[in-house]
């Protein structure tokens, strides 16, 4: 009798430690926490974006530089907190091969175009008349932000309000991909 | 006009009538088979912005933008895999409704019924161990002869007597 119930004392052991460890591997396994998009580190979507000022600007025209693609709305209060921190980064930025695009989605024009005017948006920024951008890039709210290499490969997807040290962060990743790939 | 042709007139109209409405119903049908293929797809994926709802049943934005880009693809000739595929490329394997049966997905399948087996079989052992010892309980007739029984039972016989 002994023998039979250090047998199932053994047994219900080893089946609670086997569901612990699988349980332990689902949560901390293969799956890797830190991407924020299954797109990351892949070829970018192709986008055209109807601008504010008229004209049109798309992802062909960007080869060769490297994109902040910014996904906001007026009703979007962190949208707010980032804008500045944006605007100073444009200005940091614009000369060194970095094209800011800002892209408003779920939002009415008259709305967008007097939120640019109160929290600013200096840099170019529409909209896509086809609806279609907030899918391709799998935006699940705003602000949301991607960040494009030159080679049209996207970097970095960043979720919530940005500050001037995560734009810098980013923008240096996204600005020196070889470094960072070969360190 | 003779009674002739006016049979004649009137068949032709019967049977023009009667190809407008064939072509209607098969346009009515194709259309209806749409909304079902695009319902079909939207309920087999999770609305990422809203809580356990899916694209079918949500009414946000982003939910509407999906609707309309799934029944876009499938007007293109799309097959409703490869629009799921679309939207999994985008979003990942968290905007499908059910998961994936692949990898680690796989214990999300297999655990309920592994769960079931274990806690039956817990239920069974613990059943069969709380019966035995009552199976085994021997029954020990009181001795007779016991001394300090049978001084107890005096004196329980004598603390009843002063209540009576």
């Amino acid at each position: 009798m002994t023998i039979v119930n250090s047998i199932i004392k053994f047994t219900v052991l080893a089946v609670i430690i086997l569901i612990l460890a699988v349980l332990g591997y689902a949560l901390f396994g293969d799956r890797d926490i830190t991407k924020t998009s299954p797109l990351v580190g892949k070829q970018s979507p192709g986008f055209t974006i109807k601008l504010y000022d008229g004209k049109r600007i798309s992802s062909e025209e960007l080869k060769g530089k490297t994109v902040l693609l910014n996904f906001w709305a007026s009703w979007c209060i962190p949208c707010r907190q980032e804008a500045p921190a944006l605007d100073e980064a444009w200005e940091k930025y614009k000369d060194r091969d970095v094209v800011f695009i800002g892209v408003n989605v779920w939002d009415d024009n008259e709305n967008a175009m007097s939120y640019m005017e109160k929290f600013g948006g200096q840099y170019p920024n529409g909209i896509d008349p086809e609806e279609e951008i907030q899918v391709n890039f799998g935006i699940g709210g705003v602000p949301e932000t991607y960040f494009i290499d030159k080679t049209g490969k996207i970097r970095d997807k960043y979720n919530g309000p940005l500050t001037g040290e995560i734009i810098d962060y980013y923008l240096d990743r996204a600005m020196n991909p070889g470094e960072e790939e070969t360190s | 006009m003779t009674l002739t042709s006016t049979k004649k007139y009137t068949g032709i109209i019967t049977m023009a009538l009667t190809v407008l409405f064939l072509f209607s119903a098969a346009a009515f049908a194709t259309e209806k088979s749409l909304d079902d293929r695009v319902n079909e797809i939207a309920y087999l994926l999770m609305c990422p912005v809203c809580q356990g709802q899916s694209v079918a049943e949500s009414n946000s934005n982003l939910a509407n933008d999906m609707r309309q880009i799934i029944r876009k693809q499938l007007e293109e000739g799309k097959t409703n895999q490869e629009v799921i595929d679309y939207f999994v490329n985008s979003y990942g394997d968290s905007i499908l409704a059910s998961p994936p049966k692949k990898g680690i997905n796989w214990l999300l399948w297999v655990m309920p019924g592994v769960a079931v087996v274990l806690g039956a079989v817990g239920i069974a052992l613990f059943l069969h161990k709380s019966k035995r010892p009552e199976d085994e309980v021997e029954f020990i007739p009181a001795d007779p002869g016991d001394e300090s029984e049978s001084e107890y039972l005096k004196k329980v016989d004598e603390e009843l007597k002063k209540y009576e």
